[in-house]
């Protein structure tokens, strides 16, 4: 139950931080993040599950396309988008828009089954009492490698520097020579592409269908108003907090009521500490 | 009896103290202006006046009744109004648009009078064009009130939010720097206005940076440093004060306005 | 010069608290005309269309409430929880206490409304994203409830056969008949009617100087604090009358349908209610209509190219929106503009 916790934290922490990134770099919060989530998983799924390609460059090809996703996004819609909209709103409605296109995209392409994937490495361990399949160690590895390389990437990085700068003040940026727009659409992409490939290393545990696109945005959103909005720190305590309410809810709880419960505490932490555990006093 | 009294006010935010047992007082008729360093706890003194933010201890007395703890909007309908820092104003109406709405507290109207029109509510519309007409018109910005307020320029601005304080018709105005960015002309007509505004019977307390304009209009001036009181007298004593050299030592001369 | 912004549309209506612009008389009379007299003349003998235009005229009635929450500065994605609470309130009270429809119809906007408040009160003090993403949560919430409501919601099976309307007979004299499932047409004209006092009232309300109030606060809530108004309470105020047209565009779906799931309302409708709005354009009351209408009227044409429906809808949907990121109506201001500037 716990390990579960561990498995579900790590890779959700991976979604946290790609919103995260998104929402502290261009202030639009990715209504499309469970989406991108769930396109890395089909993606894997055609290239790992039917045209039996590596699965380490199955994921390769989920960067690759997520990338790619991302980044027109930024160039060809929310830069449209901001030079154009009267009403501050309009930013978040077409990030809603992306989440329905994308959704649809994929009800158009890939259908409503229910798809998975055979296990890329097979094999049990046990910790303690515990069980723990290799397939979720696996997943739960990546993730942390991912995790730890994005994290020493925006530190110690140009472009890591760029995107951090982007987020503390975007005229200043600009002042100091980057050229912002690239930098946004690049941050977008690096955004979207952890999305994919939390869906890409989630989708050999669970599975992917067209529909869970919803399901995992809330989760993102879940951990980042747990956290704090924005807040790097913030993402991961939000994921590990998700992420372990979950493993000992469903042990113990049918799947709705535990997720009822998450809501209910949500709302009510949220009146208590609108701007999360780790965020700043705001308004 | 003072119109307001401020009595041993403090706020911390975590370990900082903005505002540290801070007393004083103001009398009906008064300008008082609160001047100190940046980062003095000015802004936060009048946040903790028209009750934006809670004192962590010490209280607000208003016409001999304590106000701390109020929320902000009862502040304004009992005649504690502030004005804001930024060119606060609604940004998507007009400006006289902006005053008309301002005018709320003199609605005589009821809620449901207001939503089907009653007579009483139309009276009270046609009642706040004329006078918000004659609140811009006063402020000099008769000429503008059909611009969107986004369009103003910033001197305008600034005008704008007095207009709106002025349409709640207070008792006592807080002016949070009402001359910062303005050149010696553009002050020179605030100075007027905030000057007349008293002469309509409005208390006026002003926090600013501007010491020349300061030492010109005020009857009292208090000066805070880290949020601490280090001096409370009329403009000469404060010119005077050695604790008040000393918190703006550097740039005694130009900023005391010798 | 947009500079200026007499002569056209929302901005200049009822500065005096009750101007109305001709604008708006012409439109809102076109559309009743339409409503009650075209559109039966027309497409009468026509029970597929009558049904999608009766979708179409509730969902552009429950997004005005959407439209009311923007109005006040907030991203409103509860609504479907809001219609699914008002739906179940009509399904139970009809089901198991055998109350009359036209009874349930209005404490179904009454409990969205009352429930809107409650929970309204402390989440209004959240802002932008932040509130959109707890009203989201919210949507899965209510919808988890009726899920395991147990006996009261009987969970995943719903509540069905809910009878249909009954006749409202006022001294004997029967004032509306008995409404059947066979026949839309009655269906038809109470979401018209619903559509129309609606429109009507929530018109007022722009037009009068709660509307400026409303719109104060979407552009500063402090500067509206510091004159006076009452910020917490015009916040609830607004948000309630949403839920209230919510609670009643369920109600009214249930006797629609004659059944309510809690699948009824999910994520998705509630984001919808919000698209029309934006599509449409969120300064203009008329634009959740427009939306509406558009985009229901326009999925339902897409039905032709089956496979592709879903694809095509929502590419069409992102294109408008770039092309015209402030709505629909957006367009017959910049004509008007154009017009006005051609004459000086």
């Amino acid at each position: 139950m716990l390990l579960n916790g561990v498995v579900l934290a790590v890779n959700y922490a991976l979604i946290a931080l790609g919103i995260t990134l998104i929402f502290s770099i261009m202030n639009i919060l990715n209504f499309a993040h469970g989406q991108m989530f769930m396109i890395g998983g089909f993606v894997v799924y055609y290239s790992y599950g039917l045209f039996r390609l590596n699965y380490f460059a199955s994921l390769v090809a989920v960067v690759a396309v997520l990338g790619v996703i991302g980044w027109c996004f930024e160039t060809f819609f929310f830069r449209r988008m901001r030079k154009m909209a009267t009403r501050e709103e309009n930013a978040m409605l077409l990030a809603v828009g992306t989440a329905l296109l994308l959704e649809n995209l994929a009800l158009s392409f890939f259908g409503e089954k229910q798809r998975g994937v055979p296990p890329v490495v097979s094999g049990v361990f046990k910790i303690g009492d515990a069980f723990l399949p290799a397939g979720r160690l696996l997943v739960m590895v990546l993730a942390l490698i991912l995790i730890v390389g994005l994290l020493l990437f925006v530190q110690y990085t140009k472009l890591g520097r760029a995107l951090r700068a982007l987020a503390q003040d975007r005229e200043v940026t600009y002042l100091m020579g980057v050229n912002v727009d690239r930098v946004a659409a690049l941050g977008f992409a690096l955004g979207a592409a952890l999305a994919g490939l939390a869906g890409g290393l989630l989708m050999t545990v669970f599975g992917i269908n067209s529909g869970v696109g919803t399901v995992y945005s809330i989760k993102a959103f879940i951990m980042i108003m747990i956290g704090g909005a924005g807040i790097v720190p913030g993402a991961i305590l939000g994921a590990v907090v998700l992420g372990f309410a979950e493993a000992i809810g469903y042990a113990l709880l049918p799947g709705s009521v535990t997720y009822l419960l998450i809501f209910v505490g949500l709302i009510v932490f949220l009146l208590f500490r609108p701007q999360g555990l780790m965020g700043k006093p705001w308004g | 009896m003072p119109i307001l009294e401020i009595q041993g006010i403090t706020k911390r935010y975590g370990g900082l103290t903005a505002v540290n047992n801070v007393s004083f007082s103001v009398e009906k008729g008064e300008i008082v202006a609160v001047i100190g360093p940046n980062g003095a706890g000015k802004s936060t003194l009048f946040k903790l006046i028209s009750s934006f933010v809670p004192p962590t201890s010490g209280k607000v007395v208003y016409n001999g009744q304590t106000i701390t703890g109020l929320p902000p909007h009862e502040v304004a309908r009992r005649g504690v109004v502030r004005t804001f820092q930024e060119t606060t104003t609604f940004r998507e109406m007009t400006v006289l648009q902006n005053v008309i709405v301002a005018h709320h507290l003199r609605c005589s109207a009821s809620g449901l009078g207001i939503y089907f029109a009653s007579p009483k509510a139309r009276a009270d519309e046609v009642t706040f064009r004329d006078r918000a007409a004659k609140i811009l018109d006063y402020l000099g910005l008769g000429g503008v009130k059909r611009l969107q307020a986004r369009n103003l320029p910033h001197g305008h601005l600034r005008a704008l939010g007095i207009a709106i304080a002025l349409a709640t018709e207070p008792k006592l105005l807080l002016l949070d720097e009402p001359f910062a960015g303005m050149n010696i002309e553009e002050t020179d007509v605030a100075v007027e206005m905030v000057r007349g505004i008293r002469d309509r019977g409005v208390t006026v307390v002003l926090v600013e940076h501007d010491m020349s304009a300061v030492m010109r209009i005020s009857d009292k001036i208090i000066v805070l440093n880290f949020g601490l009181k280090i001096a409370e007298g009329a403009p000469a004593e404060i010119q005077r004060n050695d604790a008040v050299i000393e918190a703006y030592l550097g740039r005694p001369d130009d900023e005391l306005g010798h | 010069m947009d500079q200026v912004t007499d002569g056209g549309g929302q901005s200049t209506a009822g500065e005096a608290g009750g101007a109305v612009t001709r604008w708006q008389i012409i439109s809102f009379a076109g559309l009743v005309l339409l409503l009650f007299v075209g559109v039966p003349v027309i497409f009468g003998k026509l029970p597929y269309f009558i049904t999608v235009l009766t979708n179409a005229a509730v969902l552009s009635f429950i997004s005005l409430g959407v439209w009311i929450t923007f109005s006040i500065g907030r991203m409103n994605l509860a609504q479907g929880a809001f219609a699914l609470v008002g739906g179940y309130v009509t399904a139970v009270l009809a089901t198991r206490y055998g109350i009359s429809f036209w009874v349930c119809l209005p404490l179904s906007g009454l409990v969205s409304a009352g429930l809107g408040a409650l929970i309204g009160w402390p989440m209004l003090r959240l802002k932008g994203v932040y509130f959109a993403m707890t009203t989201l949560s919210l949507t899965e919430a209510i919808r988890l409830l009726a899920l395991n409501g147990g006996d009261i919601t009987k969970g995943a099976t719903g509540i069905v056969s809910v009878p249909p309307p009954g006749a409202i007979r006022i001294l004997g004299l029967t004032v509306v008949p008995p409404f059947s499932s066979a026949n839309p047409m009655p269906y038809y004209f109470l979401a018209s009617a619903i559509l129309a006092l609606g429109l009507i009232a929530v018109w007022r309300l722009s037009t009068s100087r709660l509307g400026w109030v409303f719109r104060s606060l979407r552009q500063n809530e402090d500067l509206a604090t510091s004159i006076g108004i009452n910020v917490a309470r015009y916040r609830v105020t607004a948000f309630s009358l949403c839920c209230f047209m919510a609670g009643i565009g369920g109600a009214f779906f249930v006797a629609f349908q004659q059944n309510i799931y809690p699948s009824t309302y999910t994520i998705a409708d509630s984001v919808n209610f919000l698209l029309y709005c934006f599509l449409g354009g969120l300064d203009y009351l008329f634009g959740p209509v427009v939306g509406a209408f558009l985009l229901v009227i326009s999925f339902e044409l897409l039905h032709a190219v089956q496979d592709y429906q879903a694809l095509i809808y929502g590419v069409l949907m992102i294109f408008c929106m770039l092309c015209l990121p402030n709505g629909i109506l957006s367009l017959r201001l910049r004509r008007l503009g154009e017009r006005q500037h051609s004459k000086t």
